[in-house]
């Protein structure tokens, strides 16, 4: 059966300033769902607060995964439960290496133990080494990233398409039930935007929702959403077929404001 | 009578000090080494904590009367070839090696030279057979730059000094695999004094290892001579894995040649209080020097790291690294000084301290220092302490790894960056070994 994720009436935000005014949003598994707004909307607030960030508060409303609440949830929790988050701004970790990095996280993701038999543990909480290498070495070729990609540090000295990519890499091992892909198109020229798209596109299908948070239309250019929504001053105000993507695309987001009025901060 | 000078139990007097060469059965030139020694160390007062290089690091606690100097009685106790395996052969299989040393309570338990090396003239032993079997070449170095009244500990140790490894690399040979040596103590409250000297002469190459635990209750005292040789390149690496309950204090001296490359590196983990001194000297004109160091501190560790990179020829180089992480109510203190004599043009210094505070309880205290007396030079110098960035932790976690695991990787990554300054593989490795030890990990669960 297909999973799903629900945002119900979710208020949220930093330190009591409220970002988050009541969102409202579903996603089923094997739906890609475009989020679009301009910036400061929050979008990239929602992006976080589904993925725990302590950083944030929740007032009210509730995320639901297959019907159970996962604010209890640490971020960590979060993601074994197959919520995905790709970054907009991935932080750069020296000395931690893309293959070991991505190891640990495969393993905790699927729930590696360590077996005994008669000998003691053996493969402590890991998955096995040659196991991991194959699927990263397939996964890396499938998306077109070279194989020195693993022995790098984590995202350090990563040109900001590389830092992209490698965020889908991790989409691509972990396999989550959803994906928030947070301006993911962002800062990247038109070939690269390309690049990762094509990589995202090849790992969309039923298992996975994805909620592509952009501020424009060009990554939609290659991925076709089953589901736009508009998303301004915290909440979404405006949701429809692929088709709205192309009208914002046209009339940018002027309308939005016009309609929806100046954003007006709640006391 | 003769029942009771067997068991006598030495105390630290000027009489153990000639029982032990005695002992030793050693030559008239070391027994006065020790004697001067000793009367060095009555001279030098007891640290005060008023001394700069004190300050930071109390010795409250430390009472030198309740160790022995030796105790010929209790070397008997220590495990046969037998338990040889069992204890150390974790140690010796993280490294491929071309001789191991294995020494316990100061005396040599094993020892393996490969035939290729020893063939090329290599010496690889323990410093009391150097001692014996190659008289006039211990005394051309021994002693000659770690002084014996370098410091009260220094003056304490060459009275008493006991076991360590001599290694020495003839002209133009190349040692392709590390030597490692095991050195422990494995009685508890026993008083150690490894001494470690290593001569590369010009063109040659070595890498040597050297691991030092157990300890329980007990203290150290060691020295490390370094000599690279014109043109060499040498390679140490001082795993400092003593008891936590263990006193260690420790001089080593570097002394470069000419276009010579040294690497030092010191990783700290063990013992209650470490107080080391390290100082490199660049002392001819294009000498290159690494000196790197790790530590991870917990519960009241106090760890003190007192360095001097030594500018005294032009046109030398020196880099300095050490990183740290610090836990619970450990302390750490890094006192680093570089300094350029008049003449030494074109010298190149660097010097970097960085710390990750683990814990808001945890205390580093970073002291640089610098004495330019050269107007052609590149120096600088950097220190920091601070937690692990929320985000980095955030970013694991996100990926399904609890917040235990992030901080392990994370903490291992900081250490990397050291790790592979090290240039060599295996030694690495090793290290790597060590710190997935200390963290209580399997190696694999540290992403190396």
């Amino acid at each position: 059966m297909a999973s799903t994720l629900e945002i119900r009436d979710l208020h949220a935000g930093v330190e009591g300033k409220e970002i988050l005014k009541g969102v409202n949003l579903t996603l089923h598994q094997g739906e890609i769902h475009a989020l679009m707004g301009p910036n400061g909307s929050g979008k990239s607030t929602l992006a976080y607060v589904i993925m725990g960030h302590p950083q944030y508060e929740v007032y009210s409303g509730d995320i639901l995964l297959d019907g159970e609440s996962i604010l209890d949830m640490s971020p960590d929790e979060r993601a074994r439960a197959g919520i995905f988050l790709a970054f907009q701004y991935p932080v750069a970790i020296p000395g931690v290496t893309v293959a070991h990095f991505l190891r640990q996280a495969v393993s905790a993701v699927r729930g590696y133990t360590a077996q005994k038999n008669t000998n003691g543990p053996v493969g402590s909480n890991l998955i096995p080494l040659r196991e991991f290498r194959q699927e990263l070495n397939e996964k890396m070729r499938m998306l077109g990233i070279d194989p020195s990609f693993a022995r790098r540090y984590l995202n350090d000295g990563f040109s900001g398409g590389e830092k992209k990519r490698l965020e889908i890499l991790q989409l691509a091992m972990l396999r989550p039930k959803f994906a928030i892909l947070d301006e993911t198109d962002s800062g990247l020229d038109i070939d690269a935007v390309r690049a990762v798209a094509e990589g995202v596109k090849q790992l969309v299908g039923p298992d996975l929702g994805v909620l592509i948070i952009t501020h424009y239309q060009r990554i939609l250019n290659y991925i076709e959403p089953h589901y736009v929504h508009v998303f301004y001053d915290g909440r979404i105000v405006k949701s429809g077929g692929p088709e709205l993507a192309h009208e914002l695309e046209a009339q940018g987001y002027e309308w939005i404001r016009r309609e929806f009025g100046e954003p007006v901060a709640h006391a | 009578m003769r029942i009771q000078e067997r068991t006598r139990e030495w105390t630290f007097t000027i009489e153990a000090v000639h029982a032990l060469s005695d002992l030793l059965d050693e030559p008239d030139w070391m027994r006065d080494l020790r004697v001067r020694a000793w009367r060095f160390f009555e001279e030098i007062p007891w640290p005060t904590g008023k001394e700069e290089t004190w300050r930071r690091t109390p010795l409250r606690g430390f009472h030198l009367d309740a160790y022995r100097p030796f105790s010929p009685e209790r070397l008997r106790e220590i495990p046969t070839e037998g338990e040889l395996a069992t204890v150390y052969q974790d140690h010796l299989a993280e490294l491929a090696s071309s001789g191991e040393l294995i020494m316990d309570e100061g005396q040599a338990i094993y020892h393996h030279l490969a035939e290729e090396w020893q063939a090329r003239g290599v010496i690889f032993t323990d410093m009391h057979t150097a001692v014996r079997e190659y008289p006039d070449l211990v005394q051309q170095y021994f002693g000659q730059l770690v002084e014996t009244d370098a410091n009260k500990f220094a003056a304490l140790h060459y009275a008493f000094w006991r076991g360590g490894t001599f290694l020495y690399v003839p002209r133009n040979v190349e040692v392709t695999l590390p030597f490692q040596t095991l050195a422990r103590l494995s009685l508890p409250h026993s008083a150690g004094f490894y001494h470690t000297l290593v001569i590369t002469e010009e063109n040659a190459a070595v890498t040597l290892l050297e691991d030092f635990f157990g300890g329980q209750e007990g203290m150290h005292d060691g020295v490390v001579e370094l000599f690279p040789g014109p043109n060499s390149r040498l390679r140490y690496a001082h795993v400092q894995d003593w008891d936590m309950t263990l006193w260690n204090f420790g001089t080593q001296r570097i002394r470069s040649s000419r276009d010579s490359e040294v690497i030092h590196l010191i990783s700290s983990w063990g013992s209650r209080l470490s107080k080391v001194w390290i100082t490199l000297d660049l002392v001819e004109p294009g000498a290159r020097g690494q000196l790197l160091g790790v530590y991870f501190t917990t519960d009241h560790q106090h760890i003190d790291h007192h360095t001097m990179q030594n500018h005294i020829a032009p046109a030398c180089a020196s880099d300095l690294l050490y990183k740290g992480a610090l836990k619970d109510e450990s302390r750490s203190v890094y006192q680093g000084y570089i300094k350029v004599w008049p003449g030494a043009q074109k010298t190149d210094a660097y010097q970097a301290n960085r710390n990750l505070m683990l814990d808001g309880r945890a205390r580093a205290d970073s002291i640089p220092g610098l004495e330019i007396e050269a107007d052609d030079v590149r120096c600088t110098h950097g220190a920091t302490a601070g937690p692990i960035p929320e985000e980095y932790l955030f970013y694991m976690e996100s990926r399904g790894l609890d917040r235990t695991q992030a901080e392990r990787l994370i903490v291992a990554g900081f250490f990397e960056e050291v790790l592979t300054r090290v240039e060599n593989e295996d030694v690495q490795r090793k290290l790597e070994a060590t710190i997935a030890d200390r963290l209580g990990v399997p190696l694999e669960d540290l992403g190396y």
